[in-house]
């Protein structure tokens, strides 16, 4: 079976969105996507209340992402969205933590920059108490000696067929909102280093997967789809502000 | 051993229709799949719930999941003390962990009883 390999060029935060869900929703091949952000944006996890953001600087782009955790600002990072049935994943959210973040600490090795996954049994209250992602890392997280160097979350649908939409936030240079992370920048020069961070990352996540990379495009209905959801939702105030 | 008074949907929500009302909640094989529950979001009394439909999102380890509704009707309660008490899924997903009670307009065909959705979860792994 074939991961369909996107890679897209710097986009808007809806956009980005819109495109994931897109993918999640109408369930093509497995897909791996690779992007970025412009402009810079901050998403808040689904369940954040995006009144504990009103402090930020004026004219900063706010999304509300369909996925868990805390909120991100997305400066200079390599995104990665995974959309899949969730019969190619081990069955537990926990454990496909463990086979997604693995490949991402293979794939930093390879690069000479060293990153580890914490183990099991570090603490991390359930209901976290920081709203930035990158504040603390819990168990399965990814790590450096300078901190969390990469956000992960999920959505999870059922129907109508199980299916996961899997993010991932890999830290280039420290954005300004989060001066706290960690990033590749600490050990690497990152101008040069994109373009092979982007293969060896698919190259690695395709391999966890057990599947054939096969670089693709977005099809007519899924930019058909991701055109209504960046306006009907992720630009719609009524969704940013939805807690 | 789950419970045998009560049917369940493949995406592991649980339904136990008397008098009408149907109880709903997710079972010990959902939760434990989740694990470290966060976030609850349930439909408020009187919302209309469609079988199939997400009547509800439940995070986990910074992942979100849908609810699906085994009925279609009114939703006459919410359980509201289970959001700030989600370690009751962990103790007994089956009884003071039910979600929403609703009033029930049909059902989904495609509820399946105990014995059934044991097979599912053992298949599901």
């Amino acid at each position: 079976m074939i991961l369909r390999l996107l890679v897209d060029p710097p986009a808007p935060a809806a956009w980005n969105m819109a495109v994931d869900e897109a993918m999640l929703t109408l369930g093509n091949a497995p897909t791996l996507r690779l992007y970025s952000w412009a402009p810079y944006a901050v998403s808040l996890g689904y369940f954040q209340r995006a009144a504990d953001f009103a402090d930020l600087p004026a004219g900063t782009t706010i999304v509300r992402r369909l996925t868990g955790g805390g909120a991100i600002h997305h400066g200079d990072e390599l995104t990665f969205s995974l959309a899949l049935d969730a019969t190619l994943l081990p069955p537990s959210v926990a454990e496909s933590y463990v086979l997604l973040h693995d490949a991402v600490v293979g794939t930093l090795a390879e690069l000479g920059i060293p990153s580890e996954r914490v183990a099991a049994g570090h603490g991390q209250s359930p209901r976290p108490t920081d709203r930035w992602c990158f504040a603390s890392a819990g168990r399965d997280d990814l790590i450096t000696p300078r901190g969390k160097l990469l956000g992960s979350a999920q959505r999870r649908i059922q129907q109508p067929r199980p299916r996961v939409l899997h993010h991932g936030s890999l830290v280039l240079q420290r954005p300004s909102l989060t001066p706290f992370v960690a990033a590749i920048a600490d050990a690497r020069h990152t101008d040069a280093l994109l373009p092979e961070l982007r293969t060896r990352l698919a190259t690695n996540l395709a391999r966890a997967l057990e599947l054939e990379l096969v670089p693709g495009e977005l099809t007519t209905a899924e930019r058909a789809l991701a055109a209504h959801l960046q306006v009907a939702r992720y630009e719609n105030p009524a969704f940013v502000q939805l807690r | 051993m789950r419970p045998t008074d009560r049917q369940y949907l493949k995406s592991h929500e649980w339904c136990k229709i008397e008098n009408g009302i149907a109880t709903i909640g997710i079972s010990d094989h959902a939760v434990s799949h989740l694990s470290d529950l966060v976030f609850l979001d349930l439909p408020a009394k009187g919302a209309s719930v469609t079988i199939g439909e997400s009547f509800g999102e439940i995070e986990s380890v910074k992942a979100v999941s849908s609810l699906y509704s085994p009925v279609t009707g009114e939703v006459v309660d919410t359980n509201k003390e289970l959001p700030d008490n989600l370690e009751w899924l962990g103790q007994d997903a089956f009884a003071k962990s039910w979600m929403i009670k609703v009033k029930v307009s049909s059902k989904s065909p495609d509820l399946i009883d105990s014995k059934a959705y044991d097979a599912h979860c053992q298949a599901e792994g």
